[in-house]
């Protein structure tokens, strides 16, 4: 708990790890983009020109959007924050409807999931993790003393469930199953009875297997067990990804010299570009990797250990976790230990919606580790007195520099 | 914060950890291998063009060139037209419009449709403006000098790999990196292309063989098979000191610019692939291994007055009755009588000791292509004939260059020199990367042995001797003669008509510019060694002499100061008293 009659700065060293990797992504998707390979006769000629930097101009330009957004969100007061959860899962459940919308939706690989926005695309099941992540954060601060009761547990599950039924009609396998997890996740460190938990996996249990029995998806489980099975065929991303990886070793191939994305990884500037990192640096680069989330894991549970509300506590401690299992799941998926998903990696994957979310969520976790003295407590004179002498020997030496 | 968030913590830096776990196994532990699967993908080997070295002879002048003959070839899926396509192509390249056609229509990305056109004809392609045809470069071996060498040049098949002599004895060397690169290529097999052509230019080789002397041995063989109407003639000239083959020719011989149309023994390097009995050039090893071992003298005699000796039940002759002769007068007149009586006082395994020494049944190491090592029974399988046959160059079998080694090692003062053809590897750069070592030698005779043996070689060169006729004007010239029958394959037995001559000899017989051999199979009219093979020795050699400015050794002794272009071309002045 922080201390309500001190002043807090925003924590830097989280945003230190946001940045490092977020210049690592900068890196990365230009160093997977810029060879693009087009093929013409029996030769494969080198993109010249501003085909080099296509990819990277619109990787930037979502950042600068990003940090913009970042920056807005920066300025919310928690009270702010709150209010705005409820019309974030409206806007959120909306967005994703519209997808259905032909015209308004984008359909890709067979998968409605983007929203046409010019001059790029927009994923909304990005921004229903983040939405969800609020709408739980203001429930459960709300009903902090109903825990026992069975209703405040089953609300959160039905809205989860409503938003997973739409993502899964899309579909969308992975973004229903991490929204799950931090739900499920958030609901736990609020304090919700066990029982109630293990009555909801012992329900869902059907329903995975409901879902298993479309044949893609129980194909890509069984090729996860052993992708060496069919390496052209099913298992082609997963062993390409190890590929990528085990060339690497220790140092990596050097930056840029990867082989593996001249069409070998599929997905390389999104899904799979931890796989192109380990390739390019090797195991240095993607502990980097892991080393930059770990702390900003640390940080992010530190600000929700701080938190001066329920609320705060609940809110960071939701988003720290969305980003923070988004990351491992997609180390996990490309190193082969959890079956294939279509997730990026949070800060360095190109794309322009997880890019925008995450800053956003980052933006919130800034404000809401800085902090002002208590406001809304009356605070001493002799604390008041010792804040204006602080802040007066602050200019002073500001002014002498 | 609270115990459960501290778990869920908790789960999070476990998973962490797992993840971490994993990419170590992945990236340390499985490296190797999956470093390997990689490498296999994502390269490609594809071949490329490899100009081939040149050939020059020992002078630097060109034995063999590459010309730039660009290959035609087609995308059949851009062809629109095919018909009218075939039909200008047709006028074009000089070919039947429906093979073309064919080729036009086929069902794939790539088809030749002419390998190494002219390159005007390639202009006149061009000038068409046909979509969907291409050239590629390629190179046409040349051998500007047509037939010259041939045998020692070899040849090379279309797509330009040597298949014979140097051409494929030096094939690692003339095609350097192999033409054959790993590029980089994507997962649809696209090559990653670095810009320009790759192409590789292999090393050039520099021969032994003057292209003089060769020329000058080749016009003389010419002569000699049109003169005896013989089946083949072989010659070979090698510097004695050190191995180095000066010329190498044989009759028949082929164009290496069109191998295909010549039959394959006229491809045939007899002058190291066939064998023939030696007959009384191979009386070297008796003489050698008599001085040698010191169970005769020059002058000791032996008595050869009844022109016929039995040895093992077979009866050996003379070809007329001699009398009483010395050991030099045996060689000298070539007495068959003699020389077995010679060997049968050294006894078996002494002469064959000799035989052994001198390389016979061995190859001699020679890098050129087909060599053998001729047939020599060891005593142990000897019949009774054996040794009477062997002292006079029967019942062994030999290539011309062993014999030719034997005599340089007479010329030389007593070293078995490991003949070579190819003095130097040459960098496309002109850098020399290798150098062949011509100091492989083993020293087999005692110069007293060498010194007498000259003597009765030369001895053997002279009015009395049987190679009166290989004389050389102003210069003494020692040698052997020798002439075998063949054996009839009808009846398996000598014949009396079919017979091989040969002379071996060095000149000038005190310090041998080179020593050279002459063989000629089945010559007609006459067959002696003396009467056919010597002329044609004494001919090539008066020419080389003069071609190579060795001074005539009788105006030497006149005390004239002489300016003297030695072996290798070094001018010296050299005063004689």
């Amino acid at each position: 708990m922080m201390d309500p009659l001190k002043t807090y700065r925003y924590d830097k060293v989280l945003l230190f790890s946001v940045l490092a990797l977020t210049v690592m992504g900068v890196i990365m998707v230009y160093s997977s983009t810029a060879l693009m390979s087009l093929s013409q006769g029996k030769r494969l000629i080198t993109a010249q020109g501003d085909y080099q930097f296509f990819f990277l101009k619109r990787h930037i330009m979502t950042l600068a959007i990003s940090v913009t957004a970042m920056l807005i969100f920066y300025r919310l007061t928690p009270r702010h924050m709150k209010a705005i959860a409820i019309p974030l899962l409206v806007i959120a459940v909306l967005m994703l409807l519209a997808v259905f919308i032909p015209g308004v939706g984008l359909k890709i690989n067979g998968a409605r999931r983007w929203l046409k926005l010019w001059p790029s695309t927009f994923q909304p099941s990005e921004f229903a993790k983040f939405a969800m992540v609020f709408f739980l954060a203001k429930y459960l601060a709300e009903t902090e003393d109903a825990r026992e009761k069975f209703k405040t547990f089953i609300i959160p599950i039905a809205v989860m469930g409503v938003i997973q039924l739409i993502l899964l009609r899309q579909p969308d396998f992975g973004s229903a199953f991490t929204l799950g997890v931090i739900t499920v996740s958030v609901l736990f460190i609020a304090g919700t009875p066990v029982r109630y938990l293990l009555l909801f996996v012992v329900a869902a249990v059907p329903v995975l297997v409901a879902l298993l029995m479309e044949p893609y998806r129980l194909k890509r489980l069984l090729i996860f067990i052993d992708p060496w099975k069919d390496p052209y065929g099913s298992g082609f991303q997963l062993v390409q990804s190890f590929i990528a990886l085990g060339s690497g070793g220790l140092k990596g191939v050097g930056l840029g010299a990867g082989r593996q994305k001249l069409s070998f990884l599929p997905e390389i500037n999104t899904d799979f570009i931890f796989s192109l990192i380990g390739e390019e640096l090797g195991l240095i680069g993607v502990s980097l990797v892991l080393l930059f989330f770990a702390l900003f894991f640390v940080r992010g549970i530190r600000i929700a250990g701080r938190a001066r509300s329920p609320f705060s506590f609940y809110l960071s401690m939701g988003l720290v976790l969305m980003i923070t299992l988004q990351a491992l799941i997609n180390v996990a998926v490309v190193t082969g230990l959890v079956p294939t998903k279509g997730l990026p990696l949070p800060f360095i994957s190109y794309g322009g919606s997880a890019l925008l979310v995450s800053y956003m969520s980052v933006g919130i976790l800034l404000r809401l580790s800085k902090a002002e003295p208590e406001q809304y407590s009356l605070a001493t004179t002799q604390d008041l007195i010792k804040r204006r002498a602080r802040l007066k020997a602050r200019m002073i030496k500001r002014r002498a520099i | 914060m609270n115990k459960r968030a501290l778990l869920v913590a908790t789960i999070v830096f476990v998973m962490f950890f797992v993840v971490f776990l994993r990419l170590i196994d992945l990236m340390l532990l499985d490296h190797e291998k999956l470093s390997r699967i990689a490498r296999i993908q994502q390269t490609k080997g594809q071949e490329i063009l490899v100009r081939r070295g040149t050939i020059y002879d020992r002078n630097g002048r060109e034995l063999a060139i590459n010309l730039e003959r660009p290959s035609l070839y087609c995308d059949p899926k851009i062809i629109t037209s095919p018909q009218k396509v075939a039909y200008s192509l047709g006028r074009v390249l000089k070919k039947r419009h429906r093979l073309i056609l064919k080729n036009l229509k086929a069902d794939r990305r790539f088809v030749w449709l002419a390998r190494k056109v002219k390159p005007e004809v390639a202009e006149a392609v061009q000038r068409l403006k046909i979509e969907g045809l291409g050239f590629l470069p390629d190179t046409k071996r040349f051998y500007p000098k047509g037939t010259l060498a041939a045998h020692v040049l070899g040849f090379v098949d279309i797509d330009n790999r040597g298949l014979e002599g140097v051409e494929h004895t030096y094939e690692k060397y003339l095609v350097a990196d192999g033409g054959r690169v790993y590029l980089t290529r994507d997962a649809r097999g696209n090559i990653l292309y670095r810009g320009g052509d790759y192409e590789s230019v292999g090393d050039s080789i520099v021969l032994t063989i003057d292209e003089g002397l060769q020329a000058i041995v080749e016009e003389e063989l010419d002569r000699a098979l049109k003169k005896w109407q013989a089946e083949a003639i072989t010659a070979i000239m090698m510097d004695p000191y050190t191995g180095e083959i000066l010329a190498l020719a044989n009759r028949p011989t082929f164009d290496p610019n069109r191998p295909g149309r010549f039959r394959p023994s006229y491809r045939r390097n007899r002058a190291i692939t066939d064998l023939y009995e030696p007959g009384s050039t191979f009386k070297i090893v008796m003489a050698a291994a008599a001085l040698e071992e010191r169970v005769a003298g020059l002058n000791s005699r032996f008595d050869c007055s009844e022109g016929v000796i039995e040895v093992g039940g077979k009866k050996i002759r003379d070809s007329h009755k001699h009398g009483v002769l010395t050991l030099k007068e045996i060689i000298q007149k070539s007495s068959n009588v003699g020389a077995v009586k010679v060997a049968l006082k050294l006894g078996p395994e002494r002469f064959f000791r000799y035989v052994e020494l001198f390389g016979f049944g061995r190859k001699t190491g020679i890098d050129l292509t087909g060599e053998s090592p001729g047939i020599v029974k060891p005593p142990r399988e000897w019949s009774g004939t054996t040794q009477g046959a062997m002292a006079i160059g029967y019942e062994v079998m030999v290539t011309p260059l062993q014999i030719l080694r034997a005599y340089a090692a007479v010329a030389n003062g007593g070293y078995l020199v490991r003949p070579h053809i190819v003095s130097a590897v040459l960098s496309p750069e002109g850098l020399i990367i290798k150098k062949v070592n011509s100091t492989d030698k083993e020293k087999i005779l005692s110069s007293r042995t060498v010194k007498l043996l000259k003597e009765a070689f030369k001895a053997v060169v002279s009015e009395d001797g049987t190679a009166a006729q290989a004389t050389v004007p102003g210069n003494t010239v020692a040698g052997k003669t020798g002439t075998t029958r063949l054996i009839d394959p009808k009846t398996g037995r000598y014949s009396y008509k079919d017979f091989v001559s040969s002379f071996v000899g060095m000149v000038p017989a005190d310090n041998p510019a080179f020593v050279m051999i002459v063989v000629i199979w089945k010559p007609k009219h006459k067959y002696y060694g003396g009467e056919v093979a010597a002329p044609v020795f004494s001919d090539i050699a008066r020419k080389a002499l003069a071609y190579r400015y060795i001074p005539r050794e009788d105006i030497l002794k006149k005390n004239i100061l002489v300016v003297s272009r030695g072996i290798k071309n070094n001018i010296s002045a050299v005063e004689v008293e």
